[in-house]
């Protein structure tokens, strides 16, 4: 990774689709699989991700000369925790009803298996420029699988997007089971699958 | 010695010095926003008991005291057993300062995780006007019905005496008595609304009748 | 006597009903990326338990004795997210040290520890769920990392199974583990609300 020439264009084909961090890497399955009740909870969830995870590749990637080995993870966290406490606080402040649903899941941003793989694989061999890039193209990767879930698993288990549009029509009997944690594993199971008979075909 | 000294900073004054700084940054974005933080709070609690007590216009917090012991179940959420807390009462006022009735905060644990409801009773704590939820996580399409604004599970609590209540798994919900029918699917919520409320309401009346706060 | 019982309870309700991988997703990493042998799984549930009793006993101790009430509060999370990093590379230092054998046991999946939900995920519930008693805390702690070891052997238990089965190749490996995941939560709500 570090010797190839990282291009603008390149790192978004990665994080989007190549190396998505849930579909390809598996990483950051406890959030993914917890608020996609709802897409308004998966979209503010993705947000804050893509906030923290530009942030704190942003400053470890300004102190990555500094960094003394055994003390690296020490580092990571503490840069994280900090910003997903700002995160915490901004929905807090701003956006309270979203802040009350996402509960302990918005302080569980900090052991996203995402934001710290970026850390250690990105953040720490480049420069800035592309630390920053690199944040932005993995965490729409993360928001955009998060949102496509969301929404099956939202019109599937209340038949409405976005709490209020009606989708399914009238005779729609809601399926309780999708708001349900098994409705989560089985939808994503079957999502993974999905992508792997895309990718095999293109092959 | 020194040398040792030496040594630990060497390696961690990075650490130390991020701590302070980010230590900073926490300090500064907090005091920005924990003004508005709190008034959310307050924001909220107005909206959900205004909804219930319309003639209010503003909830005054009591200057006495009501605190009431907890019972406490036995579920993992459940650590108040035998704890006596501070409940949170608010006067309802109308425009010319006269009481219309009382809201006040519950908590207690649910099926899935703590449920938070405020409760609104009328001027003498003969009724309760109904509850709304503050903060609950229940199974969505079931426990969380009890969410739903003048639902069907909301619409029983709506000028039912304060006294104590009993679920009920059948029967007419139309009927405004003590008994409250369970929502299918989700008995153990509905009846943890019911504990929450039973722990809560008879200890705040007992207390603000003797502290002559209701005047009849 | 009642405490006895009320402990007891609260033991057996972390680990069955309010299991913090079946029922809040906690953890979901390792239990599905390390889950494909049973003495892999098993040594991973042992490194989590450990370190959670640990971390979620300090956690507790330091939330108590320094943050709450104080503007410090906002802290929070930065504090025990350095505690369960410094817990995790205090214990990694000293069983390399003084048990080299239990070190090779479950050493390397030390560092992948701080990253694991549980442990953050049950220092936050200790606070959210307002236990306010230290022994409560410690058996709340060991019993959410018996709940993940007892999630994370069965789940091995059944991928060893299903390495000999037939299924459909663009579900092998991950997409299927997901679904046995799911099957498995199904499973487990039936002991969902055994204690009111």
């Amino acid at each position: 990774m570090a010797d190839k020439q990282l291009t603008v264009g390149s790192t978004f084909t990665a994080g989007i689709w190549s190396e998505n961090p849930v579909l390809r890497l598996l990483l950051g399955m406890c959030p993914t699989l917890a608020v996609t009740t709802g897409v308004k909870a998966a979209l503010t969830m993705g947000l804050s991700v893509i906030f923290v995870l530009i942030c704190s590749n942003l400053v470890v990637s300004l102190m990555r000369n500094l960094l003394k080995p055994h003390l690296r993870i020490m580092m990571f966290t503490l840069t994280i925790a900090t910003f997903v406490t700002i995160a915490d606080l901004f929905l807090k402040a701003y956006l309270p009803d979203m802040s009350a649903k996402l509960g302990p899941y918005i302080p569980l941003i900090i052991v996203n298996c995402i934001i710290i793989c970026r850390a250690e694989s990105c953040a720490s061999k480049n420069g800035p420029w592309i630390s920053v890039i690199d944040g932005l193209a993995y965490g729409i990767g993360f928001t955009v699988v998060l949102c496509v879930l969301a929404s099956i698993r939202e019109i599937l288990s209340t038949g409405k997007i976005f709490e209020t549009v009606q989708v399914m029509p009238g005779g729609f009997v809601p399926w309780a089971g999708m708001a349900m944690p098994v409705g989560a594993f089985v939808t994503l199971g079957l999502m993974l699958g999905l992508v792997n008979l895309v990718t095999k075909k293109k092959a | 010695m020194s040398s040792k000294i030496a040594l630990f900073f060497r390696e961690s004054w990075l650490l130390m010095i991020s701590s302070v700084f980010f230590g900073g940054l926490l300090a500064i974005t907090n005091t920005a926003w924990a003004p508005k933080i709190a008034q959310n709070e307050i924001n909220k609690f107005n909206n959900l008991a205004r909804l219930l007590l319309p003639t209010a216009e503003k909830f005054e917090p009591l200057q006495e005291k009501i605190t009431l012991e907890l019972k406490g179940g036995k579920s993992v959420m459940d650590f108040g057993g035998g704890k006596s807390i501070e409940a949170d009462v608010r006067k309802g006022l109308d425009a010319s300062g006269n009481c219309v009735g009382w809201a006040f905060v519950c908590e207690g644990s649910g099926f899935a995780d703590k449920i938070k409801l405020v409760v609104a009773a009328d001027a003498q704590f003969k009724t309760l006007l109904g509850f709304g939820v503050l903060n609950s996580n229940e199974t969505p399409g079931f426990g969380d019905k009890i969410n739903i604004k003048d639902g069907f599970y909301q619409a029983q609590f709506k000028g039912i005496p304060a006294a104590s209540l009993t679920l009920s798994k059948f029967g007419d919900d139309k009927k405004i008595d003590s008994e409250i029918i369970a929502i299918t699917g989700a008995t153990v919520t509905s009846q943890s609304v019911l504990n929450i409320l039973n722990q809560f309401v008879e200890p705040i009346h007992k207390q603000l009748t003797e502290n002559n706060l209701i005047h009849p | 006597m009642e405490y006895m019982e009320h402990i007891v309870l609260v033991f057996i309700s972390i680990v069955l009903i309010n299991n913090l991988v079946f029922t809040k997703f906690l953890g979901c990493c390792p239990y599905l990326g390390v889950s494909g042998r049973l003495d892999m799984a098993f040594g991973m549930g042992l490194a989590v338990t450990f370190v959670t009793t640990l971390a979620g006993t300090l956690t507790w101790l330091i939330d108590h004795l320094f943050l709450l009430g104080t503007a410090l509060e906002v802290t929070r999370y930065v504090c025990f997210i350095l505690v369960i990093a410094g817990a995790v590379q205090l214990v990694e230092m000293y069983l390399r040290k003084f048990f080299p054998t239990l070190y090779e046991a479950f050493g390397i999946f030390l560092p992948l520890i701080t990253t694991n939900c549980v442990i953050l995920g049950l220092c936050l519930f200790l606070n959210l769920w307002q236990v306010n008693d230290i022994l409560m805390a410690v058996v709340l702690s060991f019993g959410a990392g018996i709940g993940f070891t007892m999630a994370i052997c069965i789940m091995a238990g059944i991928r060893e199974n299903l390495a000999l089965a037939d299924v459909p190749e663009c579900l092998q490996g991950a997409p299927i583990t997901l679904i046995t995941a799911g099957l498995l939560t199904l499973a487990f709500m039936g002991f969902a609300g055994m204690i009111k």
